[in-house]
Order: C-alpha cells, then sequence, then structure tokens
C-alpha cells in the first residue's frame, strides 16, 4: 500500500467511477500526504482577501486570534493530565478551512501541530461528503495513527471544525504527547514493536463527539484499548475544550472583525510567511553542503544505519535530498515517516534559523524533500514507525549541520550559529501498577534535558530542551514521586567528562540512578540511539558527545543499603560502577535499547543525558574555562590534559601559562607530523565498502545504491529486494548456542 | 484612623497620610544610600500640608506601612551574601539546571523560542557552592537513608572554607519529613554557634514554603537568604529612624501575598513586588467603596504595562510559582503580570506583516523616547503620542522634560513611515493602534483563561501612560468604563495604607476525595481536619507574637485541587474551615466544579479521573479599618460642564481621519463633578487624560477620574 495504494485516482468513466467509489478502506492519501506546502487559495479566501487586505488590520485580527490559541494551550497545560502535557510536550493551533496550520501557540511543538494538518485534510476529503460521518458543528474528531499524520503513534490529537454561518471557516486542534497507547509495551513508544500492529491503538481520523459532547461508547472503546483508561478519558475532554476555546475566540473575531478578516488573516500569515523565508533563503549563498551520520541501532541489535544528507540551496528554494539513507526495516520500529522529517525540520527553522518567524507550516513552503522510497525516512506503508525518534533525530541533526555550515559566511542571521544540540531521548520509559494502585505507561520528563550545542564565543547550555519545543520542563522529583513507584536516588547530577570538547564546549549532561521502590508489577525500557556511535558530531573542529551506555545492578535491593549500610552507597554512575561497593551484585552495562523489563524492588538502573557538540578546536580553549569547568567538576585532570592541554597545579587550579602554550604548541606538531597529503590519506583511509563488523545500512560512496546489511551486496536505493527483515535476537541468540553446541558434539564425538 | 504608609521605589519614595477624615499625598526621591532620608522628606511634606509636625505624627499616628522595592533592586545588583547550598546527594545540578526551561523563565516569547541565544542568568549560588549531603526522604516521608552527620561536617566545612557567608538547607521531601533539614541546621549550629562572629544565617526550605517541588522550594529558599541581609538592613534602619522619631508601634512591612506583617515575621522573598500588589490591594479596596464591580488594574509606565485582577466576591488570585526575576519561585504572591509595552516601547516596523510591531525593546528613560532629545533615534509610543496632539511639550512630566517634537517626527518617519509607505502622523496612528491593541490583547489573554469576559470589567488605569492609553485599550476590549484612581501617582502607598495583617501557611499532600479506581469517597475528616488545624494555629502563632488579639483573628482555608493527575492547580475557597460529614465534602466537590467549570467550560470536569488535594493552604488575617473612597465619585446631581479649556489644539484619533480641535484642560481647573466631553486633553503633574472620541470623563476627588462611554 502506502504510495503504491492512490485511492485518490481521478475518476472518468465508469469504471473510474466504480473504483473510486467502491473502496474496501480509506488509506493514508498520497495526495494529501505528499504535499507538505500550501493549499491553494480557495475561491473564498480569495474573495476574503478582495475584501480584507489592510495588512495592519490583518495583523491585528491575527494577534486577537493567538492570543486565544495562547489562552487555550495555557489551558492544554494546565488540564492534561500526561506528563506530556503537565511538562511541555503539547500544542494548539489554528488551521485554515483547506487544513493548513496558520497560527500555532507560542508554546509547545511544533512539529505536533505541523502534523495535523494532514488529518485536517483527510476528514475534508473524505468525511465531509460520507454520509455515515459528515462534518457538522460541534463535532471532533481524533486521530493518533502517524501515518495519516502524527509524529507517532504515542501522541493523540483533536480537530474540531469552526463554523460560521453554517461554513467551515477554520479548525481548530490540540496535540498532546499521552504516552501510554496499548501498544505492545507500555508507555506508547514501543521498541518491541516488529508490526505496525504491535504499536497500539491506531485511530485514524474518526469523530468522537458530537455536539461537543464525546460520545461514551467510543470512549469506553479507547479505555478498554490502553493500560491508562483515566488518562485516556480525561486527556480526550481537556483537548475538546481545548478546540473549543478556540473556536469561540475565533467567532468572536468574527464577530469583532467579520469573517472576511478572520479568513484572509489566516491564510495571509502563510503567504506572508512563504514569502518572508523566500526572502531569506535568497540571502544564503547557492551551493549544496553534504552531511551524513550514522545511529547504531534498531533498538533490538546494534546495526550501522546512515542518514545522508544532501543541502542544496537555490534561488528562493532549499532541497533536503536525503537519498542513500539506510533502506526501511520492515519488523523493526525505528523507521521515520517522512512527514515526520519535515516537521521536524519546520522546528528546526523556527527555533534555531528565524526564531522570529510565525510558527506555521509556510516556513516548509519553500522547502523541497527527496527520499528513497522506500527508505528508512519513508517507510511503506505496513512498517512499524512508534520509534521514529530513534532516526529522525539523526536526520534532524544533520539538517542542524548542514544549515549552520550555510549560514556560518551568512553576513545576515536572525539568530547564531550553534554546534549540534544534543538529539536523543535519554529518559526512562515505565510502566505498571503504581503506589495507589493505577495502572500507568508513561515517559520520564527527563526527555527535555538535552544538552545544547556550543557556539563561536559561548558555551552550551547544560540540560537545557529538546531539540522539538522550548520552555518544555525536566519536572520536580518530589511531585513525580508522588505519582509513580521509583524514586531517582540520583537525580541530577552532571555526567563528569562527558562534555562535547572544544574551544566552546558543548552543554552537559546529567546522570540519573533510579530505582523501582512500592509496586508489585513494574518495569522499565530505554529507547534511545549512542550507546556504540555518538548521536551528533561537533562543528568545526569540536567534538561531538560521547556514547551511553545503559548501566544496571541487580542482585542488590539499594533501600536496604541506604537503610542499613549507607556509608557503601556511591552517587555517580562511574564509582557505582568501577568501585563496584555492593558485593553480590551483578554489574553490567548495555546499549540503550532495553525492551520493557519488570523491575525487582532495589535494583539500580543508571543513565545519563547527552551533550551538546562543542565547537572549535579544544586546543583553542581559554586554560581559564577549562580550569572553570574543573572546578565545577565537570571534568577530570586527565580530560584537562589530554583534550585541552592545560598545565596546572592542581591544588590551587593556577594554569600555567607557559608550559599550557608549549604544550598546546607541541601537541600542533604532533598533529602536522601525523598530517599527511590529501590523496595519501585517501588512499589509506578511504575503502570500498564497509567493513562487515557490524551490518552496515545504507550507501557508501554513491547515494543510488545501498547495503541492506551485507558488506558485499548493493541493491539500487528504495528497491531492496528482498526487504530488510531482521532475525529476531532472541532466535539470533538460540542459532548461535545452538551452533556452538553443535561444534561441541562434534566435537566431543570426535 | 491615622496612618502612614509608604512605597518606596526606585525612583521616588511615595507616602499616604492619613489623618482621620484629611488625606494628603507627598513625593520625593528615594536616597538608596539611606533609606530613611527620603522617607522622612516624603513625610514632611505630607504632615506639613496638614500643619502638623513629626513628633505630632509619629506620637499619634496608629501604624507605619512598607511597600519596597529593595529586595528588587538588590537582584538586580546581585548584592547579596555568598550563598551555601546544601540538598540531598544526586541533586547538587538541581538548581543549575533549573528544570531545564531556567534559561526562559521571565522572558518574553520571542527570546524564548531563541534556542540557540538560550542562556541561564548568572547563578546566586555559584556551583562551587552546592553541596550534597547523604540522606533520603521518599514521598510519604518514610525516611530511606539517615543523614549522615559526618558527612553534612565534612560538607559545611567545605562551604565555610569556599567563603559561605549565609546557608540554604533543602533537602527532598522535606515538607513531608522536615526532621533531616532541621538536623542540618542542628549540625551547622554545633559547628558555628550562632554567638560566634561569622555565624551565617541558616534557611530551611521547608519553613520558606510548605508545597513540594525541590526546585521552585530551593530556588525560594535562595531567594530569601540572597536578599535577606539586603532587606534586614534596608528596613532595620527604617523601624530604627521610627524609633528615633518617637514612633513606639510596630513597623508592617507589605508582603507581595497582599497582607503585611511585621519586620520580625517577614522573609526577604515575601517583599519582592510588594509595591504593585500593594496597588492592586487598593484597587481591590477601590472597587468595592465604589461600586466599581469587576475591576482589571493597568499600571502602564515606561517601560512596562501590569494586569492584576480583582473580581467581585472576593476571588483572589495567586501565582502559586512565579517567577522573581529570571527565577521560578514557589511562594504564593497575588497575580500580577508584566507585558512590555510601556512610553518608552520602541516601534519598527515589520517587513514580513508589512505592520508596525511595537515593544518589547524599551528605550527606557536614557536616551528614551526620540523626543526626550537625549539621543534616542528610535521612534516608541510617546514619541506617536507627541505626534498626534496629545502631549504638550513645555508641560509633560511637570515641564521637567522638555519634548522635541521634530526629533519625533524624524524617527517616525524614517523608521516606520517610509517603510510603510505613510507620514510621521500615518506613522504615529499605527503605533498607538498597535501598542493599545496588545496590551487590550493581554488583558483579554489574563480574563479569559480564568473564565472572564474583559467587557464585564471596569479597567482601573494608572502609571504615568495609563490614562492617556486607557480609552484605545477599552475601545479594543468593549469595556466602557476606565476609572482613574485617587492618588493615582502614590497609588501603591494608598494600598499599604488598606492591608490587612495576613500570614500563608500550606502543606502538600496526597489526599484523594474521590479514587476513581475504587469508587472510595474520603471521610478520614477527623485527620483532615488536624491538618487544617495545625496550619490555623501557625498563623494564628504568627499574628498573636504581632499583638493582634486572637479574637481578631480569621483563616480562609484554600483547597488545591485537580482531577485525574492534572498539573493544575485550581485554588478553591472552601465555605467550611471544617469537613465533618459527607455533604460537607460534597460542598467541596461543587466547589471545584463550578470554579474548574468556570475557567475552562462548563462540561470540562472530569472527576470520573478521580479528585484529589494537593495543597491545603489557611490564610490567616486580622481586618483593619480602610480608607474611605464611597464618595470618591461623582453622582448625576453632582456633574456640571468642565469650565472652558486653557486651550484646543489639533489631534489626531485612531480610527478618525484627518485632525480634530480638541479641549486642552489643567486638571487643577477642573472641579468635583466637572463633566469633559471629547476630544479632550486633561494635563496633571503626573499624568495626561487623553478623551477619545466616543468617551467622556467625570472628575472625582483626589485625582479620581472615570471615562465613560458618551450615549
Amino acid at each position: 500500500m502506502g504510495d503504491d495504494m492512490d485511492i485518490t485516482g481521478a475518476a472518468s468513466g465508469a469504471v473510474d467511477a466504480f473504483l473510486s467509489e467502491t473502496n474496501l478502506y480509506l488509506a493514508p492519501d498520497p495526495v494529501i500526504m505528499n504535499n507538505h506546502g500550501l493549499e491553494p487559495r480557495t475561491a473564498y479566501e480569495d474573495e476574503c482577501i478582495s475584501k480584507e487586505s489592510d495588512p495592519v488590520r490583518l495583523e491585528i485580527v491575527r494577534e486577537r486570534i493567538l492570543a486565544g490559541v495562547n489562552e487555550s494551550f495555557e489551558m492544554l497545560e494546565n488540564m492534561g493530565a500526561a506528563p506530556g502535557a503537565k511538562w511541555g510536550d503539547c500544542v494548539s493551533a489554528v488551521y485554515t478551512e483547506s487544513g493548513d496550520l496558520s497560527l500555532a501557540s507560542s508554546g509547545g511543538v511544533v512539529i505536533f501541530c505541523n502534523l495535523v494538518q494532514y488529518p485536517i485534510k483527510f476528514i475534508r476529503k473524505y468525511w465531509s461528503k460520507d454520509k455515515t460521518v459528515g462534518i457538522n458543528e460541534g463535532d471532533v474528531f481524533i486521530v493518533n495513527d502517524a501515518r495519516y499524520g502524527q509524529a507517532h503513534n504515542t501522541d493523540q490529537s483533536m480537530m474540531m471544525p469552526v463554523f460560521h454561518e453554517g461554513k467551515i471557516v477554520a479548525w481548530a486542534g490540540a496535540t498532546v504527547h499521552e504516552g501510554e497507547n496499548g501498544a505492545i509495551e507500555p508507555g506508547g513508544m514501543p521498541s518491541l514493536a516488529e508490526q505496525i500492529w504491535d504499536e497500539g491503538l491506531k485511530m485514524s481520523p474518526f469523530k468522537v463527539a458530537e455536539n461537543y459532547t464525546l460520545r461514551r461508547d467510543l470512549v469506553t472503546f479507547l479505555q478498554n484499548s490502553v493500560r491508562e483508561p483515566k488518562l485516556q478519558y480525561a486527556d480526550m475532554k481537556v483537548k475538546m475544550y481545548v478546540c473549543r476555546r478556540i473556536e469561540t475566540r475565533i467567532h468572536e473575531a468574527i464577530a469583532e472583525y467579520g469573517v472576511e478578516a478572520v479568513v484572509a488573516a489566516l491564510r495571509m500569515n502563510l503567504e506572508d510567511t512563504d514569502a518572508e523565508v523566500r526572502r531569506r533563503l535568497k540571502e544564503w549563498p547557492d551551493g549544496t553542503v553534504r552531511h551524513s551520520w550514522w545511529t547504531d541501532g534498531t533498538l533490538r541489535e546494534n546495526v550501522q544505519i546512515k542518514i545522508n544528507l544532501e543541502l542544496t540551496k537555490k534561488g528562493d528554494e532549499l532541497t533536503f535530498d536525503y537519498r542513500g539513507s539506510s533502506p526501511e526495516f520492515t519488523n523493526r520500529s525505528n523507521n521515520s515517516l517522512d512527514i515526520t522529517v519535515k516537521g521536524m525540520l519546520a522546528q528546526l527553522f523556527l527555533t534555531f534559523i528565524w526564531p522570529d518567524i510565525p510558527r506555521n507550516q509556510g516556513v516548509l513552503a519553500p522547502v523541497n524533500f527527496i527520499f528513497d522510497n522506500p527508505s528508512v525516512l519513508k517507510p511503506g506503508f505496513g512498517t512499524p514507525s512508534a520509534q521514529s525518534m530513534m532516526t529522525v533525530f539523526t536526520a534532524w541533526s544533520a539538517g542542524q549541520v548542514a544549515t549552520m555550515k550555510f549560514l556560518y559566511s551568512n553576513p545576515h542571521k536572525y539568530t547564531r550559529v550553534l554546534a549540534p544540540w544534543f538529539n536523543m531521548i535519554n529518559t526512562f520509559l515505565f510502566g505498571g501498577l503504581t503506589q495507589h494502585g493505577e495502572m500507568v505507561g508513561n515517559v520520564c520528563a527527563d526527555i527535555n534535558g538535552m544538552g545544547g550545542g556550543a557556539l563561536a564565543d559561548r558555551d552550551g547550555e547544560h540540560g537545557c530542551a529538546p531539540i522539538f519545543a522550548t520552555m518544555s520542563d525536566i519536572g520536580e522529583q518530589e511531585f513525580i514521586e508522588e505519582e509513580v513507584p521509583f524514586i531517582q536516588i540520583v537525580s541530577k547530577k552532571m555526567m563528569k567528562d562527558n562534555q562535547g570538547f572544544g574551544r566552546q564546549r558543548g552543554g552537559m549532561g546529567y546522570q540519573m540512578v533510579l530505582a523501582m521502590r512500592d509496586s508489585d508489577a513494574f518495569g522499565f525500557m530505554l529507547t534511545a540511539m549512542g550507546a556504540k556511535f555518538p548521536n551528533i558530531p561537533g562543528l568545526f573542529g569540536g567534538y561531538g558527545c560521547p556514547t551511553y551506555p545503559l548501566a544496571r545492578i541487580r542482585g542488590v535491593n539499594v533501600f536496604e543499603i541506604l537503610k542499613n549500610d549507607p556509608a557503601s552507597f556511591r552517587y555517580s554512575i562511574e564509582e557505582l560502577m568501577n568501585e563496584r561497593p555492593f558485593p553480590d551484585a551483578q554489574y553490567s552495562t548495555h546499549p540503550m535499547t532495553l525492551g520493557y523489563t519488570l523491575a525487582q524492588r532495589g535494583e539500580l538502573y543508571m543513565i545519563a543525558q547527552g551533550t551538546g557538540g562543542g565547537f572549535g578546536d579544544p586546543l583553542e580553549r581559554a586554560p581559564a574555562d577549562v580550569m572553570r569547568d574543573m572546578d565545577e567538576g565537570l571534568i577530570s585532570d586527565d580530560v584537562a590534559w589530554r583534550i585541552y592541554r592545560v598545565v596546572y597545579n592542581k591544588e590551587t587550579l593556577h594554569v600555567d601559562e607557559a608550559a599550557t602554550a608549549k604544550a598546546r604548541d607541541e601537541a600542533r606538531r604532533e598533529r602536522i607530523a601525523k598530517s599527511k597529503p590529501f590523496d595519501a590519506f585517501c588512499k589509506e583511509w578511504v575503502k570500498d565498502k564497509p567493513s562487515g563488523k557490524v551490518p552496515y545500512f545504507g550507501s557508501w560512496d554513491d547515494k543510488t545504491m545501498v547495503h541492506a546489511g551485507d558488506p558485499d551486496k548493493l541493491h539500487p536505493a528504495g528497491q531492496v529486494v528482498p526487504p530488510v527483515v531482521m532475525a529476531h535476537p532472541l532466535q539470533v541468540k538460540i542459532d548461535k548456542l545452538e551452533a556452538e553446541l553443535a561444534e561441541c558434539r562434534k566435537s566431543g564425538n570426535r | 484612623m491615622r496612618r502612614v504608609s509608604v512605597d518606596i521605589g526606585g525612583t521616588f519614595t511615595d507616602c499616604s497620610l492619613v489623618w482621620d477624615d484629611r488625606y494628603v499625598e507627598a513625593k520625593s526621591l528615594t536616597t538608596h544610600q539611606n533609606l530613611a532620608l527620603g522617607f522622612n522628606a516624603s513625610l514632611k511634606i505630607a504632615y506639613e500640608q496638614l500643619g502638623l509636625t513629626l513628633e505630632e505624627v509619629m506620637r499619634e499616628v496608629d501604624s507605619v506601612r512598607y511597600a519596597t522595592t529593595l529586595g528588587t533592586n538588590a537582584l538586580i545588583e546581585r548584592r547579596g551574601p555568598r550563598v551555601g547550598l546544601l540538598v540531598t546527594a544526586g541533586f547538587e545540578a538541581m538548581v543549575p539546571l533549573s528544570r531545564g526551561r531556567g534559561y526562559g523563565e521571565g522572558l518574553p516569547d520571542r527570546q524564548r523560542r531563541d534556542l540557540p541565544m538560550a542562556q541561564r542568568p548568572e547563578p546566586l549560588v555559584p556551583v562551587q557552592m552546592i553541596v550534597g549531603v547523604r540522606e533520603r526522604v521518599a514521598e510519604t516521608g518514610e525516611i530511606l537513608m539517615p543523614v549522615d552527620a559526618e558527612d553534612v561536617r565534612t560538607q559545611v566545612r567545605k562551604l565555610v572554607d569556599n567563603g559561605v557567608q549565609a546557608f540554604v538547607v533543602s533537602l527532598v521531601n522535606a515538607v513531608v519529613q522536615p526532621e533531616h533539614e532541621l538536623l542540618v541546621e542542628e549540625i551547622i549550629r554545633e559547628e558555628f554557634p550562632e554567638q560566634l562572629l561569622g555565624s551565617a544565617p541558616i534557611v530551611l526550605s521547608h519553613q520558606v514554603g510548605g508545597r513540594k517541588g525541590e526546585y521552585a522550594r530551593t530556588s525560594s529558599a535562595i531567594l530569601d537568604a540572597f536578599l535577606h541581609n539586603a532587606m534586614y538592613h534596608g528596613l532595620s534602619t527604617l523601624e530604627l529612624n521610627l524609633r528615633d522619631n518617637g514612633y513606639r508601634k510596630p513597623m508592617l512591612v507589605i508582603h507581595n501575598s497582599g497582607g503585611m506583617a511585621q519586620l520580625n515575621s517577614t522573609d526577604a522573598l515575601q517583599t519582592i513586588h510588594s509595591g504593585p500588589v500593594a496597588g492592586i490591594n487598593a484597587s481591590e479596596h477601590l472597587a468595592v467603596e465604589a461600586d466599581l464591580g469587576n475591576v482589571v488594574c493597568t499600571d502602564m509606565g515606561g517601560t512596562s504595562f501590569d494586569i492584576g485582577l480583582v473580581v467581585k466576591g472576593g476571588v483572589k488570585f495567586y501565582d502559586f510559582n512565579p517567577v522573581i526575576g529570571r527565577w521560578l519561585v514557589n511562594i504564593p504572591m497575588v497575580h500580577l503580570v508584566t507585558l512590555g509595552a510601556g512610553g518608552g516601547s520602541i516601534a519598527r516596523f515589520d517587513r514580513l506583516r508589512r505592520a508596525v510591531a511595537v515593544g518589547p525593546e524599551s528605550a527606557g528613560s536614557d536616551p528614551g523616547p526620540a523626543c526626550y532629545n537625549r539621543g534616542g533615534r528610535y521612534p516608541t509610543v510617546t514619541d506617536a503620542d507627541l505626534a498626534l496632539g496629545y502631549l504638550l511639550a513645555d508641560r509633560y512630566a511637570d515641564g521637567s522634560i522638555p519634548l522635541n517634537e521634530r526629533r519625533a517626527t524624524r524617527a517616525l518617519e524614517k523608521e516606520v513611515g517610509e517603510p510603510m509607505g505613510t507620514d510621521a502622523l500615518g506613522a504615529a496612528k499605527l503605533i498607538r493602534q498597535k501598542i493599545d491593541n496588545d496590551m487590550a490583547n493581554g488583558i483579554a489573554q489574563e480574563l479569559r483563561v480564568r473564565g472572564y469576559e474583559p467587557r464585564h470589567f471596569t479597567i482601573l488605569a494608572y502609571g504615568g501612560n495609563g490614562p492617556l492609553h486607557a480609552c484605545g485599550i477599552a475601545n479594543v476590549l468593549g469595556v466602557s468604563r476606565v476609572m482613574v484612581p485617587p492618588f493615582s501617582s502614590i497609588f501603591s502607598a494608598i494600598g499599604a495604607g488598606n492591608m490587612d495583617q495576613l500570614h500563608f501557611h500550606e502543606r502538600s499532600l496526597y489526599l484523594s476525595l474521590y479514587d476513581s479506581n475504587t469508587r472510595k469517597i474520603f471521610d478520614d475528616f477527623d485527620s483532615f481536619n488536624a491538618l487544617v488545624e495545625e496550619l490555623e494555629q501557625k498563623g494564628r502563632d504568627d499574628l498573636m507574637r504581632q499583638g493582634v488579639a486572637p479574637a481578631a483573628i480569621k483563616h480562609r482555608l484554600e483547597l488545591d485541587m485537580r482531577y485525574g493527575n492534572q498539573l493544575a492547580q485550581t485554588a478553591v475557597v472552601v465555605s467550611k474551615n471544617r469537613l465533618e460529614t459527607a455533604d460537607d465534602l460534597m460542598e467541596v466537590l461543587a466547589a471545584f466544579s463550578k470554579d474548574y467549570g468556570r475557567r475552562y467550560g462548563e462540561g470540562s470536569q472530569a472527576p470520573e479521573a478521580g479528585i484529589r488535594i494537593n495543597t491545603i493552604r489557611v490564610a490567616t488575617y486580622s481586618s483593619m479599618s480602610t480608607l474611605k473612597f464611597a464618595d470618591i465619585l461623582p453622582k448625576k446631581a453632582d456633574l456640571a460642564p468642565a469650565p472652558a479649556a486653557t486651550q484646543h489644539k489639533e489631534c489626531h484619533f485612531v480610527g478618525h481621519d484627518g485632525a480634530m480641535k480638541t479641549a486642552f484642560h489643567d486638571l487643577a481647573d477642573l472641579s468635583f463633578g466637572s463633566v469633559v466631553e471629547a476630544p479632550a486633553v486633561v494635563i496633571s503633574p503626573s499624568t495626561t487624560y487623553l478623551v477619545e472620541p466616543g468617551w467622556r470623563l467625570k472628575i472625582g476627588r483626589h485625582g479620581a477620574a472615570l471615562f465613560e462611554r458618551a450615549e
């Protein structure tokens, strides 16, 4: 299905009419899903704009509606029960009658509302004419299936048409990262999903409320399908009333300024943004920038997955060409839909490049995208994508690096050039019975504490914001512990030496050491890349982030230790793992890809948030800044010397400037001594194919051909036959053990 | 009633003296080196108006009350001790990380969105001054790990070696189990007894705030410790000054909670923003006395526009997690919102919109608006007001700042007029329209998110630019009455004169009133009542310590409630302070439902998800006599046309083409009951009243005035 399933086919003649009327079911419509640009102006919009074209008046109308949207967002944050709502992973917005995102709330996650354009367009196209559905005033629709337009299935959006005199003039929408959705693992982001049916609720856009009232039968069905019926119910109500508040404000604006002014303001907001983005793009030099990066797993096995980006700017348009990226994994959940890539890149522009541009989808209108179809960034219809962050965040970071290279030499900037922001969800998902007897499944707010990238003259901010939102929150443990049966014993302590080194260093991440305390059935899972290969690079000589494993200590009840032998407890992952203070415990490290695992009381799970990339050569870092990091406990003597080459008194941290200059000079000479002509370097460094030590997915040196795990076999990109199907990791283990057993038997027989 | 109330601002010290039925106001420059000098100067101006002596005033006055910006200034200037912070080990980065979002607290949206520029403010506690102590308490209060006393000693010595001047102890879950914080305090005292020179004050987080949220509570405690010395010395100097002059009663300090207390019952943090909060308090009193109904208080100055709400029936609006400066804290503070809109707000052409944008950047007072002639090149709201004809160049700020019309015109033309294809006048109109709309949107959002409609409110407009923009804002909101309060230039001092003594005590808890899983309704009323009694007792002790008679002490019980696992904290004021029966409980649930429905829409309530109390809060207060404003506005029989204008001038108005002949009056020439018809301008030494077309102005007493839509 997917792109092949073109159900819209232009009907002409009896056969076409028959085919267009006789559908088994209405899958996502490629005509809708493949268009991230603006819908053409409708005749009514034309008429409104001809009557209301004074930009000053339209600006007043726009601000008036935006105030209403912001009001609704405040409601959403206050009323929402999901951690995602409480800690900022939500948004509300207004759409044009055609479904284009025109006004997003000033706070919240842009990608969420950017993607809601698709289900609205689906509803308009299909349900408006369908006698069994229809669109009436007071109707509210819901969606969570990413393939119809969501970032992933754990998000839920509700949409309400805004009528004026019997005609739809706009749409209101609200989205929350709800978490639990009845998937194969709790929390809504299952890494074990091998099929789309393992991903939990698959709500195509459907009407869930009429006359502003939720239909209890449908609500019950949805509650019955998830682990958190309370959350499912409460947040549906919240989203519906948020939409209703927006509707009220639009009605008031219509009453005051007239419907033409409102419709014209919503439309012109898009066109003005499109025009301004084109003007700004013209300021960039024409050219192409390339950047490739890799992720190190599928969440089930260690592999190397390439994200390949060629970013071309020509005139007033920009083209993100992701061809040559990895093929899709047909039975893994790490694939990302192309709409998710696009939505994330809208966030890149609206937060990291042009933060002054209005938050609407006009920002992407002058941007083109090219993907291999299918590929890991544009999977087929039946391919899971619940863990799209595993690849889309890498695609986003590749975009960040590439755009920063363009911006560096651009004389006019609208904010600063910076090294990559940390990009991975280094946090725990959890699920099970709480101390209050409630079944829950969700994610920790630490997802919002990604480290910031360094700037040319300033270090990055520690654990600051996720790449997908501003002003979201890492939460307060005292509130969180009230509702879930685990505690963070080490909650916020910087992760020493885990730094994106550079002339300016990246903002660092912090450690979390947690243990389940008060439940008979509760578990954790982890879904992050970057245990073997860094998630982000540095910029202009700066280092990328380090790698981050999961560390576990089993066979111990830390609560007994804290009570009876508190002195033996250590407050860092480094000390706990190196000193091994609990004699009978088992210590282990793993990739950050733990499938849902029931926790024993008091066993320790330990991870760290990530650091942003460094900017510039570490040998140019001011020794005083290195000493400040030392003084703040951020780095060790080893790093101060090995990376930064600073000579100082270890007691007083007094820098020996002359000795430092000399040491750095020597380091530079060592570099020169190791250097070689480009051709010689290539001869030694460039290989014809992947090493084969780890299965490799994606192009090597020709983006039209990709590897699908086998270093010796290439496939035309987008035409990998047979498609990539990964063996079950347990089966792999069993096969390996059986092979060993067979070998042993064979040797024994001999 | 004989009362002195003072609002010490950054520039002026305002004084209100009430002597029986006579009310006078006075102003003098704030003397930062010794606040008492400014206080004495303004008081002198006041009592001399009444023919009194200092000795008489000090001997016979009932009370002296202070609202002060001392704390705000100390924060801005970073004047404070070297604070050492002891936290639960494993939480050392809690304050530096500031919930991730600390980079954007206190900043406008546009700056928050700019992540490459994200930068947290310079910390009040350097990282080197934060230490972890080995202990842990669970959310239930259970001690998971006992305090390691030796470890505490080691950490304390480390801080002492690093030059600590004030300790903050903030341990996880200390509000449910404070034992560990008290133990750490004891150890610090053992190591560094109070009687020794160099002994440092100790602030315990659970004593600063009773609610959960380790970061916001720690942040509150840090601010408290940081401000303590400056506040203590500043206010002590004032108290000493009063004693020297013969005053023998306690000095009362205004709190941002909307109440006041003696110095010995005041935390430094409670004094921040006490001036503006006193203004809201004055508005509340005025609203009742002058029968204004619901009131939105607006204070438009040179750089900012403050909004506060006063709703009929005594509903209180608090921020339970207000941002002070750039820091999120968790003390209850009267709700106050500040927008970056004022006379100095800079206007610019917004290329994307082909429209005008105004603020939040401000030209401040130096260089100030272009018309100040001090080098400002960018057009501001004041330049627009001048170009439209509302300001007289030689009468602005009582003639202290001569305005240069030519410079205003040039700036308007160049920065806005040319790109917009209009002249200076057209630009000025656009700027005025934009700023009035922005402020109106700010008000609308504030009201509507709480379930109120602006058109049901009266705007109270004060601050230097308030009466000049009041009609414009009201036009956008559909509001039909705007009142300029009496004594508007010292309005906060008036508010200080009307406050009650008030203390808040609160406690976080996880209390399920309706458990949707078990369908069980709460019935342990005894333990609930015991907790309320404990909080009331604390409040009672506070007031009795200050000499308030037990019979005069009252309590108000507020419950922060939520449906399911929401974050929302809807503070419900409960009519009964004790729960005795299931019916009492049902009343509480009904009150919550009503308030929630009003805010978020009737039907949005979700009791099916369960109902919880997260905080119990008791406000303990003692009502005091108040100023009388009942006859502040003229009645129909008092009305008479205003005397002839002092001059007429051509002015321009938004929504009206061409110039309109506009009457200019001096406030001093107008008397109680004078009715000024539009278009008109009334000039007073401290502000300008603009009567826009469609409005009329009725003059009241003490500078009060009422804008009403003309029929």
